[in-house]
């Protein structure tokens, strides 16, 4: 167990593991923070800006994202002050002028009190909170997606836009968007993610569609058994 | 979710809200349910739990397993007191007493609790229309005092009260279907879970939490211990129910059905039968008008999933 750290937010002292971010010890408190880009199983990233707050430490009061600043003893945060929510409403209509019409975005707006973006509205879906591409890389363990230009051109894609190589079609980037906006579709064994049709491993116990074969090979990949191993049987079936 | 069940568990919430060492069974299937109905709630939920096996082992005095508010009332009115909670915390919220951070309330029960003696409160609060969650786990007999039979028994099934003897084979009539009269309540989310398919059951339970108004989530929960079986079979006999078509897995948003486990091709019943103790004395007479019986029920549903309006 590692040193805790004595904090306090909203004026309720808090203790938390040193190295946790002010956002998981807000959360424990039941303090609800809205954030988009950050999930337990990824590396803290920073990018929706969502979850800003208030810290005081010494004499300075300043904003920080909560979901990358790290607990520090007698810090003193504050998630709700009319600065806060000043920084939060401009950055939810930044967000609603990518996607308007999300209702994850539009949950957030309200509850902040936003109607309506101030912003042009410039349709891309993607809100490049950047999870997808951080789960290919942490979690499934193959980088196939990643940024691609810099500034308003930004965006997520496969290495030079053509059907990605190390893709295995696990689907976790779908699953994991906030705002889900990378299509994904399954029919008649067939798998379609990143524009690239995946075929899919069939049950030889109860016929049904299981997993696509690359996925299972990338399994035999990371542990060394026979790919007949995984091709077979489902879970259901094993 | 389902089909992504691989990279899916590693992307699930990590806090327990329904901690380890509580004093259920081995292998009860209703606790693992209760377990990740929690884990899809998240921090933000209240709970009223009517008295049956989930309130006993999870609130030894004094001990509790709940890392969320959580309250145990009598066993006929778990509906009619969230009910209660969610109107006190609306008009706290109104009058600005409370901030209104969008709690989800959870009205939880066992079959006897939901189909039997907490009807009519559940109903009654249906019909008000409060914003909350209804789960029912379902172990198809009152478990926690001896697995007495209750109107969610299934026909056949030999319980202390519908022993199966040389007159009668256990139940004698058939399964009460809860979810089709929470849809007839046309309340605007209605779904079938079993813990044996986690991620399709958390994905419901979230989207249950989402809708406002009332919602409704039935949960098969095998209980070794009632159905006679070994403890390690429990997963698999969810399952099996599934495959073979008892307990089909279907959600009903806005009156519209929609299968979420599709099954090619519906598996014999006596697969899902034979293994379980209770139903040891079935005679394959009984087997074939059980076969039949399942056959009609889900070729009902299928045939509402195909109607639209």
């Amino acid at each position: 167990m590692s040193e805790m750290v004595t904090l306090t937010i909203d004026g309720r002292s808090a203790q938390a593991p040193a190295g946790t971010t002010i956002l998981e010890a807000a959360r424990g408190l039941n303090i609800d923070i809205p954030a988009l880009c950050s999930n337990q199983e990824l590396t803290p990233y920073g990018a929706c800006r969502l979850c800003m707050v208030e810290i005081t430490h010494g004499k300075r009061t300043r904003l920080v994202a909560s979901c990358i600043y790290e607990v520090q003893e007698g810090l003193v945060v504050r998630t709700e002050t009319e600065r806060v929510n000043n920084v939060r409403r401009l950055v939810i209509e930044l967000l609603l002028s990518r996607n308007p019409k999300h209702p994850r975005l539009l949950a957030i707006a309200e509850r902040l009190g936003v109607d309506k973006s101030r912003f042009e509205v410039e349709v891309k879906g993607c809100i490049l909170c950047g999870q997808c591409v951080r789960v290919c890389r942490e979690v499934v363990g193959v980088s196939a997606i990643g940024f691609e230009s810099r500034g308003t051109d930004r965006r997520i894609s496969t290495p030079f836009n053509v059907a990605p190589v190390d893709c295995i079609a696990c689907g976790s980037c779908a699953q994991v968007c906030p705002v889900d906006v990378i299509p994904f579709k399954e029919e008649n064994g067939v798998r379609t993610i990143w524009k690239t049709n995946f075929e899919l491993a069939r049950c030889e116990k109860c016929g049904r569609y299981f997993a696509p074969m690359r996925q299972l090979a990338h399994f035999s990949r990371v542990t060394g058994l026979p790919l007949e191993h995984f091709t077979q049987t489902c879970v259901h079936c094993r | 979710m389902e089909a992504l069940n691989v990279y899916a568990a590693r992307l699930l919430e990590k806090n327990e809200y329904f901690t380890p060492g509580h004093r259920a069974c081995q292998g009860c299937a209703e606790a693992l349910a209760v377990r990740l109905v929690a884990k899809a709630l998240g921090r933000n939920v209240m709970v009223a739990s009517a008295t049956g096996c989930m309130e006993i082992i999870s609130s030894p005095l004094p001990f509790t397993n709940w890392q969320v508010p959580w309250i145990h009332v009598a066993f006929e009115n778990a509906a009619a007191v969230i009910s209660g909670v969610e109107a006190a915390y609306k008009a706290l919220a109104r009058k600005g007493r409370i901030k209104d951070r969008g709690t989800v309330f959870l009205g939880m029960g066992g079959d006897g609790a939901t189909t039997d003696i907490g009807f009519q409160a559940l109903s009654g609060a249906f019909e008000r229309g409060h914003d909350f969650l209804y789960v029912c786990y379902d172990n198809e007999a009152y478990m926690n005092t001896g697995i007495q039979r209750s109107s969610s028994t299934p026909f056949g099934a030999s319980t202390t009260t519908s022993p199966a003897g040389k007159k009668v084979a256990g139940q004698v009539t058939w399964k009460k279907n809860m979810a089709e009269i929470a849809v007839a309540h046309n309340v605007p989310y209605v779904a079938t879970a079993c813990s044996s398919y986690p991620f399709d059951l958390m994905e419901k339970v979230q989207k249950a939490a989402q809708t406002p108004g009332p919602a409704y989530v039935h949960i098969l929960s095998v209980c070794p211990t009632g159905w006679r079986l070994p403890p390690n079979k429990a997963i698999w006999i969810g399952r099996l129910a599934v495959e073979t078509g008892v307990f089909p897995l279907y959600e009903v948003a806005d009156g519209r059905y929609r299968i979420t486990v599709h099954v090619p091709e519906l598996r014999p019943v006596e697969e899902y039968l034979k293994p379980q103790g209770r139903f040891r004395h079935l005679t394959p007479d009984l087997t074939a008008q059980i076969q039949e019986r399942v056959t009609k029920e889900y070729r009902k549903l299928v045939a509402k999933t195909q109607f639209t309006y």
